[in-house]
């Protein structure tokens, strides 16, 4: 591990709030992948003798967070449904990633005509509420998790190519890049091996301040019902099953969900917020 | 440069966009995986109503005049006639327009008022109980999905205290002459107190649950603003010569606090416009985030392009007023 690293840590670890959100996000982690097996019933089965259960409040043991307008087990649900707002997270953190970081570093390394048209483009999408723009590609892609995950992250692509691009106008003047121009190194060998590498830190911390931000977004989706199944056991789709049986009183098909939502995202934003205090504080070092 | 030429510069550089968004917004109808006319009408309809649908969206023409017809009719307020409601879909539009209007900045000025006097009381008594539950409210504020946080308040307000209406605008029975189609403006103009406590009465948790999160965003920068003013010399000059305290605070700090408050101000429109979406379908609230919605829900294709080429419009012209407003405070900007 090296010092730079341990520095990080050092910082990060002062902040206890962070320090709580890292533990929650490693359980939320792993619950999204053991959640499937610890699920007492089928998130998706209906059982219609057993619609609006109360849960352990009143005494009720095998359906602990009740059962939901069509008798499906709450507590099923939400373990199923950490797995699915994680996916979409960490799906949507991959896309972003790969294609930002591509758009990004060609349109800064080539510049010139390439980074006009690409940067006008950028400019296009950014021109769209975020909410708006995932929404209409979600409804034009259709329903399913793959599609939403495509909707959510073309919010990010733009802004993380211009921050991308950004980066590696500063780098390519570097004495070391043109060091290794001097030498004859290839231009896929100067981007991948000398610019890549410097512009990764911005990366990594908008990365990690995205995927609460990716969370609700999925689950606002899910809430609106459009790219998302609504009889999927997804977070955001629960609360809009719910939503029409508050009135009746039958609170807990959406207290629930809406909590998993808040913890998940509210985890994960402390978590980026405090790594990139770090990581700005071992910049300024 | 003068501020009427920055604002012909701004505008010049926004043309490209929104040609942009035009294309952007007409593809959409193409993008859809199968043909369109099916999926609008569904399986259940003769091959001459398919015919006829498809002669009227144009979809029988090459694609550059398709472009040409639709953005031409576009640029002129024409979208088409929606597919389910047979009414042109810009009256669609205006009709639920005054309704996401008035939400939205009743929302932006909770969010402005509370946001400003949160922070700088926060700031004022740093490290104080009333700074920490500030911190701690504004930490909530920003991760709370707001559609959850409208349902909570139903539940709470509505539903166990029965103190305020659970959706929609106005009571039933309940109305008000049309001037502005903004309701709280409209009973004051016609002098009805009691609609327009009805009508505030609706509007209330909507608005509260919208403007959350910018509320939380504006309470944050104006405390960390005022904070930093706070230790500048400048302060310590003021109180030194005896300056009443809330003098030094609202007149010398916060006057200067502002630009970054100001900054945070303008980037809030499009969370509000993106929120509104949200609350409007929690709430039943008749605006344009719901009439999408719906029209999503319904496949009615030229209503979505209406509606999201409409508000990306809008979108753009707020933040040229935005920019133009900046380029006002500080005359620095005109030149970059």
């Amino acid at each position: 591990m090296n010092s730079e690293f341990k520095q990080v840590i050092r910082v990060y670890k002062r902040n206890k709030l962070a320090v709580v959100a890292f533990f929650i996000a490693i359980i939320l982690m792993v619950l999204a992948v053991i959640g499937p097996y610890l699920a007492p019933y089928d998130p998706v089965e209906i059982n219609l003798q057993l619609r609006f259960e109360p849960g352990f409040w009143e005494g009720n043991t095998d359906h602990l967070l009740g059962t939901d307008n069509l008798g499906r087990d709450i507590f099923s649900r939400i373990l199923y449904g950490t797995g699915i707002s994680l996916k979409v997270g960490y799906a949507v953190i991959a896309i972003t990633a790969v294609v930002g970081l591509f758009i990004g570093l060609v349109s800064g390394y080539f510049g010139g005509a390439v980074d006009i048209v690409i940067m006008r483009f950028i400019d296009i999408l950014l021109a769209f509420p975020p909410l708006l723009l995932a929404l209409v590609i979600a409804a034009t892609l259709g329903t399913g998790i793959e599609k939403a995950m495509l909707a959510i992250a073309i919010i990010y692509i733009p802004s993380l190519a211009r921050i991308v691009r950004g980066s590696v106008l500063t780098v390519k003047e570097m004495p070391y890049v043109e060091a290794s121009r001097a030498m004859g190194a290839g231009k896929f060998w100067i981007i991948v091996g000398h610019v890549l590498p410097n512009v990764l830190t911005p990366v990594i911390v908008y990365l990690t301040l995205l995927l609460g931000d990716a969370i609700l977004y999925t689950a606002a989706l899910g809430f609106l019902g459009v790219g998302i199944d609504p009889t999927t056991p997804e977070w955001g789709a629960m609360l809009s099953s719910g939503k029409d049986f508050l009135i009746l009183g039958k609170w807990w098909i959406t207290v629930f969900p809406g909590v998993m939502i808040f913890l998940a995202v509210l985890s994960f934003n402390l978590f980026g917020d405090g790594l990139r205090e770090a990581v700005d504080s071992k910049l300024r070092l | 440069m003068a501020l009427y030429k920055y604002f012909i510069k701004r505008l010049v550089l926004t043309l490209p966009t929104l040609l942009g968004v035009s294309i952007i917004v007409f593809l959409l109808i193409h993008m859809i995986p199968g043909d369109p006319v099916d999926i609008m009408l569904g399986d259940r309809v003769t091959d001459a109503a398919k015919l006829a649908l498809e002669e009227r969206l144009g979809l029988n023409q090459p694609l550059h005049i398709q472009y040409w017809n639709w953005f031409s009719n576009a640029v002129r307020g024409d979208f088409g006639i929606s597919i389910r409601s047979n009414q042109p879909v810009i009256e669609e539009i205006m009709r639920r327009l005054p309704a996401t209007v008035e939400l939205t900045v009743v929302a932006l000025l909770i969010a402005v008022v509370f946001g400003i006097l949160f922070g700088v009381s926060a700031a004022r008594y740093r490290n104080t109980a009333i700074d920490y539950s500030t911190i701690g409210f504004s930490l909530l504020g920003v991760s709370i999905p707001i559609f959850w946080l409208g349902m909570m308040l139903i539940f709470f307000f509505s539903v166990i205290l029965g103190w305020l209406p659970v959706s929609g605008r106005l009571a039933m029975g309940i109305s008000i002459p049309q001037m502005t189609g903004l309701y709280l403006v409209d009973a004051l103009i016609a002098g009805k107190i009691s609609a327009f406590w009805g009508a505030l009465k609706h509007l209330i948790l909507p608005a509260f649950s919208l403007a959350t999160v910018s509320l939380a965003l504006i309470v944050r920068v104006t405390r960390s603003s005022m904070l930093d003013i706070l230790s500048e010399d400048y302060i310590r000059t003021a109180r030194a010569k005896g300056v009443r305290e809330r003098k030094v605070i609202y007149t010398h700090a916060l006057k200067n606090a502002m630009i970054p408050v100001v900054t945070v101000i303008g980037l809030q429109l499009a969370k509000l416009m993106g929120g509104a979406i949200l609350t409007e379908t929690v709430f039943s609230w008749p605006g344009i985030g719901r009439l999408l919605v719906t029209a999503i829900g319904v496949r009615d294709y030229p209503v979505v392009q209406g509606v999201v080429f409409f508000v990306a419009f809008a979108f753009i012209a707020i933040n040229i007023v935005v920019d133009l407003f900046y380029a006002y405070l500080d005359p620095r900007i005109r030149y970059d």
